[in-house]
């Protein structure tokens, strides 16, 4: 029982950077409709400006994180003027084949910059003023304190993103995007500034979780591709646009693979989510948590 | 007389919205049997549960004698089966002819393995259907149309070019979603024309939704009414529109309209 | 005739082509052969018939890992590999058209996706059966005995001319499925699926055709490609094989048939020309692509198309 709490928590870590992933993935799609698979670059910039921000710049932490979001405000800038503005008016399938050949291109700059050599963020936690008052033992469940701050982070910035989609008039404006973008448009939302606000937001949650996983994990230049496909099972499973979905879906898959690894076998770790999304697709089309609505 | 398609007690409902409820219908043999009523009525849903685009929640259909109630919309078509959209719809990426010898597909008795190795009497069998694609344009006078894109055509001549599809396939029931929609006086009279001649030159049974009280009166041997998705009358074209309910039924909700904008 | 004779034109002067090129560019050939058969596949499935697949990269890495498997386990030379690999491809290509029946659109393309991950997993960490990452090797293709004349077929030209004459042959079916009655009624699904059915059409044989075809061609393909390079690795069949032949197809010119080849032929140079920019090659190859498809969403012979129809 002991040790199946601690697989519950290491499925939420992981989980959690998911759900970081897909938020964004789920607000791009959803919103947007853009197929995005260069979102696992947003997640790979993240981890490499964060080693180099700390161990280039020696920058503090906090001060990291503000690095990490500049950037990938930038990326997010400069997807969404790639991806989303000059292809909107054709289907969906030149954006895809748009964010592969962006995709392509970011890592390639990365192996170009970076080296092949995975990197890995060295930085002890407990040496932070705040950080090191997290706990480190959860009853039978231990982990280290850049594990906890991962699903920490999830659950605050999540926190705050569902307060801006509900209260403020962007996040107003994005929801009735992702209802109907005629209506949206006629109501007054301008399209093109809600695009780039989901492509910076989108990105900032990325790269935040790729900077957190860069202490626990390797950075390498295609560490985003795996990453990126989770994420997009995660849309699906929690339903296009759904960020609650999303959310529960992310958590869902990171404890789902834990224990696939740990009472299976952790060669099915990875394939466990598609083969949900498969079922889930053929059998419930309107996602784990929607409701019955025209799929097409 | 003989009934060429019975509809009897159809009911679909959409969540918690009845959108037609225990409607009865038929057309007989080389008829033409109009579906009419105020906006959202049902007739659209109507239309789609007989040509098979939606499956029906309750009641019983039959086709030439053969129960249809759960046959999938392609079987229909095979079955002798056609139709129009309210909207039009034709294949907009293919030429006019090659828009009609789709639908004479299924009529063929090569098979798509034959066609593949492109043998001599499915090359003969293709060519016979672009002729008998051609001959019917002829008839609808848009022979020049035939090796342009749909596109090239205007609203009305795409309308004709729906009707002339539907006769590719030999059909034995003929359902006309709303054909008078956005053509002009002078193409009504067209139409009217036109569609008698479908009855009485190739034995076409009908079915005609239609909002233009001329082409109704002028066409229909009888008229269905709906409102709300009920049958609120049924009978001669002359008696139906006097009938109390069913004016009720328009002025009222037209009425309601006018209250509302 | 004239599109026979074109083919055959252009195919005889492909065979030639060894005897002026060096080793170099008649590989580079052969792998635009491979891409060719690859993209014209994908453009009977997404191109004619509209259904989107991400999955083309999983039919090659099936049809490759079937020659492979075969060969280990059973010593099969490449005459019966290569139906073989067709043969598993094409059953899995029906098993990801039925998902195909029901979805449309983002769904059908997620499906895909999730599809080709899970044959790259599978075959990546199956290590017992597939090899794992390090993967399999093949045994030198056999000496072909014709009774008169025995042809080796271990040397490059002739296994260059073995996969010119399956790719005239794979061209030749795609072009006869494409433009005979099966190819039109994939048009009619792809322009409108409701009314294909209302005009009689049976759309659940057109699209499942479309997805065996499709995947049946890239497993060839594989075939083709395991026995060129006498292995089998799982990271030549991922979901950027995938997306780079949905990039030939598009930027050719999707549902053109000839567009895809001319796209195939072009991503297939761009990495080799750009040979002396090593490190920077596939950067530059990203970035071309980005520009390629907001410059010319349509393709090129969709552009063409489009220009001459005016």
């Amino acid at each position: 029982m002991d040790l199946f709490l601690q697989y519950v928590a290491n499925g939420v870590v992981t989980g959690s950077t998911y759900v970081l992933v897909a938020v964004g993935l789920t607000l791009i799609f959803g919103i947007l409709g853009v197929v995005n698979f260069a979102h696992g670059e947003f997640y790979m910039i993240g981890g490499y400006v964060g080693i180099l921000a700390i161990t280039v710049l020696k920058l503090p932490v906090f001060a990291a994180i503000a690095v990490v979001l500049l950037a990938a405000a930038v990326i997010g800038l400069l997807a969404e003027a790639i991806l989303h503005k000059p292809l909107k008016s054709h289907d969906a399938t030149n954006s895809i084949i748009s964010s592969f050949g962006l995709a392509v291109a970011l890592q390639n700059a990365a192996l170009v910059v970076m080296g092949p050599q995975p990197q890995r963020l060295n930085l002890d936690v407990s040496k932070i003023p705040i950080l090191a008052s997290i706990p480190t033992d959860f009853g039978p469940v231990f982990l280290p304190q850049q594990r906890t701050l991962i699903p920490l982070t999830m659950v605050i910035l999540i926190g705050v993103l569902y307060v801006i989609l509900k209260y403020t008039w962007t996040g107003r404006s994005l929801r009735a995007m992702a209802q109907h973008p005629t209506v949206a448009r006629l109501c007054g939302v301008r399209i093109q500034s809600v695009a780039v606000v989901t492509f910076m937001v989108g990105a900032g949650l990325a790269g935040i979780a790729g900077m957190l996983m860069s202490s626990i994990f390797f950075v390498y230049p295609v560490v985003g591709n795996m990453i990126a496909l989770k994420a997009f099972t995660v849309v699906i499973l929690g339903g296009m646009g759904n960020v609650a979905g999303a959310a529960v879906a992310g958590l869902l898959l990171g404890i789902t693979e834990s224990l696939t690894s740990a009472y299976l076998a952790n060669g099915m770790r990875d394939i466990v989510g598609f083969v949900i999304v498969i079922l889930m697709l053929l059998f419930r089309p309107q996602g784990l948590f929607g409701k019955v609505a025209e799929r097409s | 007389m003989s009934a060429i398609i019975e509809a009897r007690g159809i009911t679909k409902r959409f969540g918690g919205v009845v959108a037609v409820d225990a409607v009865d219908l038929a057309v007989e043999k080389g008829q033409i049997l109009g579906l009419i009523g105020p906006n959202g009525s049902g007739k659209s849903t109507m239309v789609n549960l007989v040509t098979g685009e939606m499956m029906a929640d309750e009641g019983s259909l039959s086709f030439n004698g053969a129960d249809i109630a759960r046959m999938a919309l392609h079987r229909r078509a095979r079955a002798g089966m056609a139709r129009s959209f309210q909207m039009l719809r034709l294949f907009q990426s293919l030429s006019v002819e090659e828009n009609l010898v789709l639908a004479n597909h299924m009529r063929m008795k090569t098979s798509v393995v034959d066609s593949f190795f492109g043998r001599a009497d499915s090359r003969a069998e293709d060519a016979r259907a672009r002729v008998k694609a051609r001959e019917l344009l002829a008839w609808f006078d848009l022979q020049e149309f035939a090796d342009r894109p749909v596109t090239a055509m205007s609203i009305g001549q795409q309308r004709m070019v729906e009707i002339a599809r539907g006769l590719m396939s030999e059909p034995t029931l003929l359902v006309l979603d709303e054909p008078a929609a956005g053509l002009s006086p002078p193409n009504v009279d067209k139409l009217i024309a036109l569609i008698r001649r479908l009855r009485d030159e190739f034995g076409i049974s009908i079915l005609l939704v239609e909002h233009v009280m001329r082409v109704v009166r002028d066409l229909c041997d009888r008229v269905v009414v709906l409102d709300s998705g009920k049958k609120i009358a049924e009978g001669a074209p002359d008696v139906v529109v006097k009938d109390p309910v069913v004016v009720e039924a328009y002025i009222g909700s037209g009425w309601k309209r006018r209250a509302q904008a | 005739m004239k599109p026979y004779l074109t083919g055959l034109g252009i195919a005889l002067a492909l065979a030639f082509a060894p005897f002026f090129l060096g080793g170099y560019e008649t590989n580079v050939l052969m792998m635009m052969l491979f891409f060719i058969i690859l993209a014209v596949g994908l453009d009977l499935v997404a191109g004619y018939c509209g259904q989107f697949s991400f999955a083309t990269g999983a039919f090659y890495g099936l049809g490759a890992y079937t020659a492979a498997i075969l060969n280990r386990d059973m010593g099969s030379p490449i005459w019966l590999n290569l139906p073989a690999g067709a043969l598993v491809a094409g059953l899995f290509g029906l098993l990801l058209g039925i998902p195909a029946l029901r979805l449309k659109g983002h769904f059908l393309a997620i499906v895909t996706i999730a599809f080709q991950t899970i044959v790259y997993l599978t075959i990546s960490q199956w290590t017992s059966f597939t090899g794992g990452q390090v993967g399999l090797s093949l045994a030198n293709p056999a000496p072909l005995n014709l009774g008169f004349v025995t042809i080796e077929m271990g040397s490059l030209r002739s296994y260059y001319w073995l996969t010119l004459a399956v790719s005239v042959i794979c061209l030749l079916v795609a072009w006869r499925l494409a433009h005979s009655r099966i190819g039109s009624e994939w048009i009619a699904i792809r322009d409108d699926e409701t009314l294909a059915a209302a005009v009689g059409i049976d759309t659940t044989r057109g699209k499942l055709s479309a997805f065996v075809a499709s995947a049946a061609l890239a497993g060839v393909a594989g075939v083709l490609t395991a026995h060129a390079l006498r292995g089998v690795t799982p990271d030549d069949y991922t979901i950027w094989i995938s997306a780079t032949v949905v990039a030939m197809m598009v930027l050719g010119g999707r549902g053109t048939f000839i567009g895809p080849i001319l796209g195939a032929v072009f991503l297939v140079l761009v990495p080799e020309l750009l040979g002396k920019f090593a490190e920077y090659k596939m950067l530059i190859y990203g970035v071309l692509l980005v520009l390629a498809i907001t410059l010319m969403p349509e393709g090129v012979i969709g552009r063409l198309r489009k220009r001459a129809a005016r």
